[in-house]
């Protein structure tokens, strides 16, 4: 055997044992009552946008596309997940303090509108999650409004 | 069989490529975080001593960089604020100030954090660098600080929707838009000790 056959079967084998260390699933499958959608005012069209272009890294439930069975590709999608998490986390919104709700809506107004979320190498894979003009303008307005109120209600 | 194994193989390239970028940004951060322990500028002796000091020092340390346009300078502040966030004992404030510690810390935190890990995104530094500011006047307000702060706002930072900052000097450095506009903006208040 060449050596060049000897190298891509020991990357086989190493692409296949890989296969049976699969991460851990992001899928509570509960609303928590802490979710943004219990807190706050969120328009049914904006919440349809949230689950289908947000949620699957910034919530406690991950839709899983097949590849996430494959790895690398499932270490590369937990790692996303569990950044997308720390970073802003719908579940979990209603637990943040009010200073830190306020400032999370206006990260998503600002990264909305300088296009930095959804992440073009995310929408790559996710033809669903891109946002149409109106999409954006919907979630930029009511993470406007929602933020006023906040302010508003603050004591 | 062959091109299997090799798009097999692109793909583990793909994926370990993108790992080392990774980690050498890590290395980044960790390099940062070092320096700006060492930096970090040494508090006046005969200012009273409160227990923000320390986050205090970072945080004009972190408004004159973004002056300068200096990102790295104020990635290592931010990186000394987050250090001196950690070192503050809860357990030994008074119960109004750990209930303003309490709301302001998690946020103040996370901000820092950002600037800490953006060194080459100044925009992105600045932007947190607003909400950071909210945090740190509370705080001043409540712990006071042995020195008299400033409290200026920038009108046209946010597309004009105006941002604060606090300085140590009345003369405006203005640290949204460093030397693009260095003297836009006016002190609201004057903050005694």
């Amino acid at each position: 055997m060449s050596r060049i056959k000897k190298m891509l079967l020991a990357i086989l084998i190493i692409l296949i044992v890989i296969q049976f260390i699969q991460p851990a699933r992001n899928t509570s499958g509960q609303v928590l009552q802490t979710d943004i959608v219990k807190v706050s005012n969120v328009p049914q069209s904006v919440q349809t946008v949230l689950k289908t272009a947000c949620y699957d890294c910034h919530s406690n439930n991950t839709r899983y596309p097949w590849y996430a069975n494959v790895q690398p590709m499932g270490w590369l999608l937990a790692r996303h997940v569990k950044e997308g998490k720390t970073e802003l986390n719908f579940s979990e919104f209603g637990a943040y303090s009010t200073r830190r709700q306020a400032n999370k809506l206006r990260a998503i107004e600002n990264t909305i509108k300088d296009g930095t979320m959804p992440l073009s190498s995310y929408l790559l894979l996710h033809k669903d999650a891109r946002l149409t003009e109106t999409d954006k303008k919907e979630i930029i307005n009511w993470a406007l409004q929602a933020k006023d109120n906040l302010e508003q209600n603050k004591p | 069989m062959k091109t299997i194994a090799i798009a097999l193989m692109m793909s583990s390239v793909v994926f370990t490529a993108c790992d080392n970028g990774n980690n050498k940004s890590d290395e980044n951060a960790e390099t940062n975080k070092r320096s700006a322990s060492e930096t970090t500028p040494s508090s006046n002796p005969n200012a009273e001593a409160t227990p923000i000091e320390g986050i205090v020092s970072g945080y004009l340390s972190l408004k004159n960089a973004l002056a300068n346009d200096n990102s790295k300078d104020a990635a290592n502040a931010g990186n000394a604020i987050v250090e001196a966030m950690n070192k503050i004992d809860k357990s030994s404030l008074t119960e109004d100030r750990m209930k303003l510690y309490a709301d302001v810390e998690e946020d103040a935190k996370e901000h820092a954090e950002h600037i800490g890990s953006n060194a080459g995104n100044i925009k992105h530094q600045r932007e947190h660098f607003d909400m950071l500011s909210k945090d740190m006047y509370d705080l001043v307000k409540s712990f006071g600080t042995g020195q008299t702060l400033y409290h200026a706002f920038c009108p046209m930072y946010n597309d004009n929707k105006g941002a604060y900052w606090i300085s140590e000097t009345k003369e405006i450095k203005n640290p949204y838009f460093g030397k693009e506009m260095p003297t836009c903006g006016e002190v609201k208040e004057e903050i005694k000790q």
